[in-house]
């Protein structure tokens, strides 16, 4: 009961207190909320279930809708989770953020982010699960369009906006239809009328199969699922910090929240299950394939986003409930700190090669930052690693178990699923060789000369660089270089961290001359944003654990499926009993060998191209193949843009249309 | 002329009615004393008034009733069997408060008028009268004289005030009210002269008299026109968008804010009150009418490059929810099409007071040349947002409950089948998802991005105390309904079954 009590004094935007108090409090607030959620899933663990209405909004004689708490395993997995990467992505961002203008409204918006993503979970009937729906809708809006001086951005956050609107117009007509056959919005009661209703068949089914799949549409377009997945790249336009806790912790997770939530009503309909497995797989596909030839760092984990969700989906799909949702906290954790990571390494970045997210986000650019920072390094291997599906990590045991499970459901899935996670690993290395090894590209744009539209030549190069510095709004830090050619030099990048940071620092960096180029390193990144970056990979590494099944006993103990068992058990009541100990460690080793089988094509196409430039032969070849790809890549997103770009011009076309007949209309009316 | 007093209690809404004209001529004719003061008076007054509304309504309204209350009734005008008959229900009192609040916003938002101050003022105060006169007259000629009241002042605050085209706007008003003006005084005297020996006027003895289906049908359509041109359903719009582009930005307030919710009550009382069984024979027309004035409405306004054409065309859009909620005959759509139009009163008055002061801004009023206002003004940016969502039913704002609850009416509705239900909330839902595309790439286009291109040595200040305190009065009321609903329903839901039940039992 005092979980939203608790979450709604998060409600932040009237306050103006200073800001560094401020956020103090809201991560103090959050602290509060996670303790008591994870008292609350303690105590899940033995008690079942927790529902209890707090007050009803607005009554009528025939209309009623009741605010209230639905507590159950799921909803204190989502919190926990929710608290958690919040609590380490506000902290990272008071670091991240505290160059911008926009400070205090940042944190006013997760704030408001926070609690509606909580209200969310926590909802205990469709309505007000729409309610936040579109609230958190709403946060990602003003989120992505947080920098709003850029037009990028701009259109960015309408078009997350509008894909979202799509999803919610078919929620929102899913709900009335559901309504209108049970005449509840209460998850408990609709379950039941639903079943009794369907149980007497007494319904029309075809209804009952679109009010299904509208319902379904909410999540689609949420979870970035196929034909409404545009908007979750172009969001990367937000801070990072966003794209770490809303577009691929918590926000995305709302979707497979809600089809979980509703999986009871969706199970009795097998061709809504057939269509979200069918939708996840393509998208596991499709997201595979995008992120492949991404040159922007977070378009990239974005796309890799997706594919992930697509395998959370497809799992719910196949009616394994448990597999999803383990994937879907696991892959939270890992994917936050991926996020983290490359936010660090584009604040590290920025400092190089300017503030524009073209550059700065630009894995071309990257490379050989292992010297430079190397415990985002660390973290960022990591992440990987477990995203790959590697033992020890978190990713590994729950992406096994969906694999597991759709091998039982259907083969053609299963080898989908299965060359994906192939991929995945492929692409993930991708991103990490690009970044990490070899040498820092930066310098050597002349050998590469991938990007045509970034040939600076050598000697313009410091000049070129002041130019962009003055250019950044004031906000990447002081600069003062001495900037003398032909000589060596001696650099002195002071980072005036704003002044009221907790604890100052002064960085200055040692400038390497080398030779006669001008250049200085990225630096590691502060200490406030390695602290969540350390957390997060802690979670990574441990939280795999809490699934691990402990068969050897006989007895199938782990705390995940204890907690989700009594909740549901339809359709894989017993689904671990099969899993006995051979099966599982040869489809472990099967696809980790897969997996291994990806990051090492990765290698081998990338590894060598950085740590041998001057090999030509081999680098033109790349480059062909680079550039196909990327041509490809650009064919993929010309159809998508296109398809996506149809409805504006109908929508323009039908306006202009009825704009003419307007007139002659208005004309007529008026010769009258 | 003579009065007869018929009434024990004090004659609180003859006064509410008569003090803003009086006051207002008042001003007209007291010695010209300087702009300053005139809009000092006038706020006075209307604060007063508002006061005044609010404390009769406090201690006169008993909310758990459904008749008419505070009511009056003097014999004016003797041979014609002519009363000055008054009165208030659940209907008329949300809109009345409305009327008082966004007028006394409008006033205040009127601060920079300066050319002809003395006029602009008294006939604000004009219409203010007679907008509150037709919404709680009881007495059928007298809401057609009210009616006709408040059109004359409207006319000349659009042809004086306002852009460029004003003049053309402003004839193109007159001729669409005065005609549809002509609909309504042939219903009204088709209706008084009907059955009865003496002519009957009073709205309580109308509404229980029952007529032949094809004179009700003839009465029906009649007033429908008349009110459809006011609020404008959908052939009949075509005023409102002009007039809209060119008026004064407090007069567009005023128009978006209480005059097209005139038609929309209208609808009520009249068409759905007095002639129960035409409205249901016409409510499945009307609710197609409704559906397709949201999507055309929706579709027309991306395509419009001024600024308060556009809003204008999402006030109409979002009148359709209102026609909607009137025809689906079902307890919980009047309900929300009455939430919808207090409202859309708010959130359509704030939008178009934000259009207005960011026009005073920038001096542009093409959405394609503008660009990059945000950082200049912060503070507007951060309203027009918040408005925008609003409109666009963001769920805690008051556009949401209203929209949600008129869903629910059309699903509970025993009179449609259930195919032409569901075409009907899927096309509205599709209105649902074309609002934010016009209504955020209106503000991206205004406000996102960093340059300003056609604008040079201009001098942005951000909003000051004055319209900060207008905007966020207006906020207030539209959180407070997101939130709590119950304030605005449990006003009319009484009065709001009384109705329906004319259409179960009678």
């Amino acid at each position: 009961p005092i979980l939203l009590g608790v979450g709604l004094p998060l409600f932040p935007t009237a306050t103006k207190n200073l800001r560094r108090i401020w956020t103090f409090l809201s991560i103090f607030l959050l602290s509060i909320v996670m303790i008591f959620s994870l008292y609350l899933s303690i105590q899940q663990i033995f008690i079942s279930c927790i529902h209890q209405n707090v007050w009803s909004w607005t009554i009528n004689n025939e209309f009623s809708f009741e605010f209230g708490y639905f507590i159950d395993p799921l909803t204190s997995i989502m919190s926990i989770l929710i608290t958690t990467v919040g609590i380490l992505v506000l902290i990272y961002s008071d670091n991240y953020m505290s160059h911008d203008q926009g400070y205090l409204r940042f944190f006013a918006y997760m704030g408001f982010f926070n609690t509606s993503m909580l209200g969310l979970v926590t909802s205990s009937n469709l309505i007000q699960v729409y309610f936040f729906w579109e609230l958190v809708g709403m946060c990602s809006y003003l989120l992505i369009g947080f920098w709003f001086t850029r037009p990028v951005a701009a259109n960015a956050c309408q078009k997350a906006f509008v894909t979202n609107r799509v999803g919610d117009f078919g929620l929102l007509l899913g709900i009335l239809g559901l309504y209108w056959i049970t005449g509840s919005f209460e998850f408990q009661d609709l379950f039941e009328i639903f079943n009794n209703l369907i149980l007497n068949n007494r319904v029309n089914f075809f209804f009952f199969t679109l009010c299904g799949f509208l319902l379904f549409v909410g999540p689609i377009a949420k979870s970035a699922q196929f034909p409404l997945h545009v908007w979750l790249p172009d969001a990367m336009e937000g801070p990072t910090p966003i794209s770490a806790l809303i577009h691929a912790a918590t926000m995305v997770a709302a979707g497979i929240f809600l089809v979980a939530r509703l999986l009871p009503l969706f199970i009795v309909i097998p061709s809504i299950m057939y269509i979200i497995s069918l939708i996840g797989i393509i998208t596991v596909l499709l997201g595979a394939t995008l992120a492949l030839a991404q040159k922007d760092i977070k378009r990239g984990l974005a796309y890799s986003t997706m594919s992930q969700l697509g395998y959370m989906m497809l799992a719910l799909g196949m009616g394994s409930y448990r597999s999803a949702l383990f994937h879907l906290i696991t892959h939270a954790y890992s994917k936050a700190l991926l996020f983290l990571g490359s936010g660090s390494i584009i604040h590290s970045m920025e400092a190089i090669v300017g503030y524009s997210p073209d550059k700065s986000q630009n894995m071309i650019l990257m490379g050989g930052l292992t010297k430079h920072v190397p415990i985002t390094k660390t973290a960022f291997l990591i992440g990987t690693l477990s995203l790959c599906g590697i033992p020890p990590l978190a990713c590994f045991w729950s992406k096994d178990e969906i694999l597991n499970d759709s091998l039982l459901f259907s083969p053609i899935f299963a080898i989908i699923a299965c060359s994906t996670a192939g991929l995945t690993a492929f692409y993930m290395f991708r991103i990490y060789l690009l970044t990490f090894e070899g040498h820092l590209n930066t310098y050597f744009l002349n050998y590469s000369g991938k990007k045509s539209r970034s040939f600076y030549s050598l000697s313009l190069w410091g000049k070129e660089e002041e130019k962009k510095l003055n250019k950044n709004f004031g906000l990447v830090p002081l600069l003062t270089m001495n900037n003398t050619k032909r000589s060596s030099f001696f650099c002195n990048k002071t980072y005036k961290i704003s002044n009221n940071v907790r604890n100052k620092i002064f960085i200055t960096v040692e400038n390497f001359g080398l030779n006669t180029r001008t250049f200085y390193y990225p630096h590691e990144s502060d200490n406030t944003i390695l602290f969540p970056i350390l957390i997060l990979l802690l979670f990574t590494l441990f939280i795999g654990a809490i699934g691990i099944p402990f068969n050897q006993e006989g007895i199938d103990f782990d705390i995940l499926s204890k907690l989700f068992t009594p909740s549901i058990n339809l359709l894989h009541n017993n689904s671990q009993n099969f899993v006995d100990w051979y099966e599982f460690l040869r489809n472990a080793t099967f696809s980790v060998s897969i997996a291994f089988f990806g990051i090492f094509i990765a290698y081998c196409l990338y590894k060598p191209f950085y740590s041998s430039l001057l090999n030509l032969t081999l680098l033109n070849s790349f480059q062909k193949w680079n550039s196909k790809r990327i041509r490809w890549e650009k064919l993929i997103n010309f159809v998508y843009n296109w398809s996506y770009n149809r409805g504006y011009i109908d929508a323009f076309f039908k306006t202009y249309l009825i704009e003419s007949i307007r007139g002659l209309a208005k004309q007529t009316n008026f010769v009258d | 002329m003579y009065l007869v007093f018929t009434t024990n209690d004090f004659p609180w809404l003859t006064i509410i009615v008569v003090f803003p004209i009086s006051a207002g001529s008042l001003m007209l004719f007291l010695p010209h004393r300087g702009n300053k003061v005139n809009k000092w008076y006038t706020i006075c007054i209307c604060i007063l008034e508002l006061l005044l509304t609010t404390y009769a309504f406090c201690y006169n309204f008993k909310m758990d009733d459904p008749l008419i209350q505070l009511s009056e009734d003097y014999k004016w005008i003797n041979f014609f069997d002519f009363y000055w008959r008054m009165g208030i229900d659940g209907l008329s009192i949300g809109t009345i408060l409305l009327t008082g609040f966004i007028t006394t916003l409008a006033t205040l938002a009127a601060f920079p008028v300066t050319r002809d101050s003395r006029l602009f003022h008294f006939l604000m105060l004009a219409m203010y009268s007679g907008q509150i006169g037709s919404f709680s007259s009881r007495d059928l000629l007298l809401f057609f004289i009210m009616w006709e009241l408040e059109l004359i002042p409207v006319y000349l605050l659009l042809a004086m005030w306002g852009g460029k085209k004003r003049l053309y706007s402003a004839t193109k008003f007159i001729l669409y009210t005065a005609g549809s003006s002509i609909f309504l005084l042939i219903g009204v005297l088709g209706i008084s002269l009907y059955g009865s020996n003496e002519p009957t006027l009073n709205l309580e003895l109308l509404a229980n008299q029952s007529y032949p289906v094809t004179l009700e049908i003839l009465f029906y359509i009649g007033f429908l026109i008349a009110f459809a041109v006011k609020s404008p359903i959908i052939p009949l719009h075509t005023w409102l968008p002009d007039t809209h582009g060119e008026a004064h930005y407090s007069t567009c307030m005023l128009l978006a804010g209480i005059l097209l919710k005139m038609g929309a009550y209208g609808l009520v009382r009249i068409n759905m009150e007095l002639l129960p069984h035409a409205h249901s024979m016409f409510s499945p027309w009307l609710m197609v009418v409704g559906t397709i004035q949201i999507i055309y409405a929706a579709s027309t306004s991306p395509g419009q490059r001024n600024l308060k054409k556009r809003i204008a065309y999402s006030s109409v859009s979002h009148m359709g929810f209102i026609i909607i909620g009137i025809s689906s005959i079902t307890d919980p759509g009047l309900n929300g099409a009455i939430l919808q139009i207090i409202s859309h009163g708010f959130i359509g008055a704030a939008l178009f007071f934000l259009a207005g002061t960011s026009y005073d801004r920038i001096r542009l009023v093409y959405l394609d040349e503008m660009g990059g206002m945000a950082i200049s003004i912060p503070k507007i940016f951060t309203m027009f947002t918040i408005l925008s969502m609003a409109s666009l039913a963001l769920p805690g704002m008051s556009g949401f409950i209203a929209e949600l609850i008129v869903f629910f009416g059309i699903i509970t509705s025993q009179k449609y089948f259930l195919i032409f239900k569901i075409l009907i909330i899927f096309v509205m839902a599709i209105g649902m998802i074309l609002t934010p595309i016009y209504l955020l790439s209106m503000s991206r286009q205004m406000f996102y991005g960093y340059k300003l291109i056609n604008v040079k040595n201009f001098s942005f200040f951000d909003s000051g105390p004055r319209e900060l305190f207008l905007s966020i009065s207006i906020l207030l009321p539209i959180i407070g309904i997101g939130i709590y609903p119950d304030f605005v329903l449990s006003l009319a839901s009484d009065k709001v079954e009384s109705i329906l039940s004319n259409y179960f039992y009678g």
